[in-house]
């Protein structure tokens, strides 16, 4: 009897547990839903505000449920069943429509800053790497061709720029500052520039990597190639001083746009895929895979050409999308059979939204009345009618903004974390430094962005004398403001590398930067990538840093260099929301945000695509 | 010496039957090859060693030879500072911060920790395998070849397949080298980083309880891979497993709690005649 009774009583209390786990997860289901509906709430409304689906005639959807959703669709079910369909149109669709994302973005950014700029840093930034490693392998010895490798791009990166831009005004802005806090002390006064600015600035560009390259080159050994490499050094400094930019540039110009376009596309894209290929199939396959790139890019503009097209975007479009599609599918074509099929996926999406469009066209199907126009896409805003309304040069401003201050903040922001996780000291005075520095990291990125705009306002134009609004000023701005998120998660990647993994490598024989590089760095990759995603995601809709470094709401042309004065889309977005015109607080904004999502999922995806990639 | 109780004696008089046994083979083996008893040149010889982590001390005054070609087991119970002592051979100690070396440590008469030793090049020349299998997420040939890269050496597919097979693994992976080695089994993986570690060629082997997260048949491959290699390797392996101990050594140092290293002889000697008393508890099972 006693077991029976406490039997029943256990069950009973299992039984109200039970209920108060059901309600709790009933809560939690609950929860959950109030942040789903209201996100479905926001991107429904702007949705219909921007493109309002209601107003497409009924011909419109049959036609496109015919030509896109039918058999996309059809395709999927297909791919369900089969998982290397499957893979394999998801390689497919990253390919083609990564490629066109980052074909177009590339085009756009180089037609509003004129290709040549960017040769010449292909050139020069490209070169000077190179040329590390060339020398590391002729010398056999690879000990030192990492850390070098960061130094010379660094380098090559200040000397294209040259002292005009970067040197002398982080000169006169020193000076400057030091005579203010002397003229503090009565007696000093000012202090005169002690000698000619030129030479003072000629002697930190030149002396300086020059010294430093002949004391690490020529203090074990003298000899006749190690002298020259000295030499080098200082020729490429002495020219760099006055910038490489301006040496080269005269050479570059004679060659036609569409060269210029191609060489600045090629390059990356044709050495990746030699080396992919290379890699896989041996160096006889790279190099003619990697020619065959190049036959089928000169094709595309020869032809072009011969119809009189202008090829620049052909070109681009050839390199950036032909040549990954072409490799995803003739990969896919020849080792996996069974999912063969799988990349004629995105074919399907583009055929399909193309045969629409033109049946479209042709038959005048009544589509619906959408504020995401070709206008607002590829024309500037003329500021007279909300159906002229176009946001080209924010677009091209955005892209330009987010991609430089990409290229500036994660190199610093990925470099800091490696150095306060893998070379940093836990004791000591070092140590102490190391643990301030991270506190303070770790603050930062809850600081409001409206103070890093007047930091930037003040760096910038205040210190540096730079122009209200700059492109260059607001990447750096951004920069700054993502710094803290990137480092802060890069170090959470580093930290999950598990320590035994360390160990193994050092127990190998390898150095600290061996075991960074060809270990910890690998694994910590997909890690460091989602900070990316979150931290690109921030950036790309700020708009408070933006207003106060003066970032212009609305420009005639997208920004023509790094140092002109940029537009970005939220700026642009900000700017309709407060017009007085109905229209633009409705239609034109919503038609904005939804831009600029595009842009931002756009990049998510390219980010999300390399992070896959590292984590297989 | 008081009286133990009851419940500890019937476990150590198991034991202790158990490691007799054991020893019985050993001591069978060693009179089938008749190895001679006479020892090679001294490898690592330590001084004087003392190691604190902070404030604690984890080896005092610790005197030991490691000779060529043999095989010496170093047991103990846990935080005597086996491992550590381990670890200060290959300059592993230096990546703990608080770790504090004094005394001598030489590797073939040059000072281990003297300025003009580098520890990457050191770790170059004392190969180690840890205590969980740990290769790095790569492909089975790209773990083999870590070590002749990040050496700067050649890396040839004939040095991979010389290393997998003085490992006994080339017979199991030799359709799979591209594949990564954490498909591998825990036995496979541990065995991997001993063909890792020899890829290098290495003087000396340093195994950090290698068979402890294993299972019973993989440990028996480990153990007859660590007689093989002895052939060719100085090999120090840190073990708690005294039967393991027993079974590959030809030296055996015990140290005891505290990181003193209370007796270092030929290993028939230690478990079947050791001169002091507490080397004996701890044989017998009666402490630690």
């Amino acid at each position: 009897m006693a077991t029976e009774t406490e039997a029943l009583q256990h069950s009973g209390r299992f039984r109200l547990k039970a209920i108060k786990g059901r309600a709790f997860e009933a809560i939690l289901i609950v929860a959950t839903l109030v942040g789903l509906v209201a996100l479905v709430m926001l991107f429904g409304f702007m949705f219909f505000d921007a493109v309002s689906p209601g107003s497409a005639s009924a011909e419109w959807y049959l036609l496109f449920f015919g030509t896109l959703v039918g058999p996309v669709s059809a395709f999927t079910l297909y791919g369900r069943r089969h998982p290397a369909v499957r893979s394999a149109n998801a390689r497919a669709s990253a390919a083609v429509f990564g490629g066109l994302a980052l074909s177009l973005s590339t085009f756009v950014v180089l037609k509003a800053m004129s290709p040549y700029g960017p040769l010449v840093y292909l050139i020069t930034v490209g070169s000077l790497p190179l040329a590390v490693a060339a020398y590391g392998r002729y010398t056999g010895s690879s000990y030192f061709v990492g850390p070098a490798m960061v130094l010379a791009t660094l380098l090559a990166i200040v000397w294209t720029l040259g002292s005009e831009v970067l040197l002398v005004p982080l000169l006169d802005a020193t000076f400057e500052l030091g005579n203010q806090l002397l003229g503090g002390v009565p007696v000093l006064g000012s202090v005169p520039v002690p000698v000619d600015r030129g030479l003072l600035v000629f002697a930190i560009a030149v002396g300086l990597p020059t010294l430093a390259v002949a004391n690490s080159v020529l203090r074990r050994q003298l000899s006749l190639d190690r002298l020259l490499v000295v030499v080098a050094v200082l020729l490429l400094s002495a020219a760099g001083t006055s910038g490489l930019d301006q040496l080269l540039r005269p050479y570059l110009e004679p060659l036609p746009l569409w060269a210029a376009y191609g060489g600045v596309v090629g390059p990356p894209v044709i050495g990746l895929l030699g080396l992919v290929v290379t890699r896989r199939r041996g160096l006889r396959s790279g190099l003619v895979a990697a020619a065959a790139a190049v036959g089928g890019a000169l094709a595309v503009a020869v032809g072009a050409l011969t119809i009189s097209v202008n090829p620049r975007l052909l070109v681009v479009l050839a390199l950036g999308m032909g040549v990954p599609t072409a490799y995803v599918v003739g990969e896919t074509v020849t080792t996996d059979p069974d999912g063969r099929v799988g990349v004629a996926g995105p074919f399907i999406i583009v055929g399909g939204i193309l045969l629409g469009a033109y049946i479209e066209q042709s038959l005048s199907v009544a589509g619906p009345d959408t504020w995401v126009t070709p206008t607002l896409l590829v024309e500037s805003w003329d500021g007279l009618f909300p159906t002229e309304a176009g946001a080209y040069p924010s677009t091209v401003g955005s892209i330009m903004i987010v991609g430089l201050m990409a290229l500036m903040a994660f190199p610093v922001g990925v470099g800091a974390a490696i150095y306060l996780e893998e070379y940093a000291p836990d004791s000591g005075w070092r140590g102490r430094l190391a643990s301030v520095i991270e506190l303070n990291i770790a603050n930062l990125a809850g600081v409001p962005s409206v103070v890093y705009g007047l930091l930037g306002l003040a760096l910038f134009q205040n210190f540096l004398d730079y122009g209200p609004g700059l492109v260059f000023s607001a990447s750096a701005t951004l920069g700054f403001l993502i710094l803290p998120i990137v480092i802060v998660s890069a170090q959470e990647a580093l930290k999950a590398v598990p320590d035994s993994l360390r160990e193994a490598s050092y127990g190998m024989g390898a150095s600290r930067w061996q075991t960074v590089r060809s270990v910890v760095l690998p694994e910590a990759v997909p890690g460091i990538l989602t900070g990316t995603i979150l931290a690109l995601g921030r950036a790309i809709g700020e708009t408070a840093p933006l207003i106060v470094i003066a970032v212009a709401t609305a420009t005639s042309s997208a920004p023509d260099g790094l140092f002109s004065t940029g537009a970005a889309l939220p700026l642009r977005l900000f700017a309709a929301s407060a017009n007085f015109d109905p229209a633009y607080r409705t239609g034109v904004v919503a038609a904005l945000a939804i831009v600029l999502l595009v842009l931002m999922l756009t990049m998510n995806a390219i980010a999300i695509i390399i992070r896959n990639k590292y984590q297989e | 010496m008081s009286e133990p109780e009851p419940e500890t004696q019937t476990e150590s008089t198991d034991e202790q039957n158990e490691s007799a046994s054991l020893i019985d083979t050993h001591v069978t083996a060693d009179s089938e090859t008749g190895r001679p008893r006479v020892h090679g040149e001294s490898v690592v010889e330590a001084r004087n060693l003392d190691v604190h982590y902070g404030e604690e001390q984890a080896l005092s005054d610790v005197h030991l030879d490691i000779y060529e070609r043999e095989v010496t087991a170093i047991i103990g119970p846990s935080g005597c500072g086996k491992s550590t002592f381990l670890r200060c051979i290959n300059r592993m100690n230096d990546l703990v911060e608080s770790a504090k070396i004094d005394g001598q440590l030489r590797f073939r008469g040059t000072g281990m920790y003297s300025d003009e030793i580098d520890p990457v090049a050191l770790r170059r020349q004392i190969g180690m395998v840890f205590q969980h299998p740990n290769p790095f997420p790569k492909s089975i040939y790209d773990n083999v070849a870590y070590g002749l890269r990040v050496q700067n050496e050649t890396v040839t597919d004939d040095i991979v397949e010389e290393a997998l097979r003085r490992a006994a693994l080339w017979d199991e992976v030799k359709d799979q080298l591209h594949t990564s080695a954490l498909d591998l089994s825990g036995g496979q993986q541990q065995r991997l980083c001993i063909a890792r570690a020899v890829a290098v060629d290495p003087d000396v082997l340093l195994m950090d309880e290698p068979a402890s997260a294993l299972d019973p048949i993989a440990t028996s491959k480990i153990e007859n891979l660590i007689e093989d290699l002895s052939q060719e390797y100085t090999v120090v392996i840190v073990t708690h497993n005294m039967q393991q101990a027993a079974r590959i050594s030809d030296r055996t140092a015990v140290f005891l709690t505290g990181g003193e290293l209370v007796e270092v002889d030929d290993t028939a000697t230690i478990f079947e005649n050791p001169d002091d008393q507490r080397v004996e508890d701890y044989i017998t099972g009666k402490f630690g």
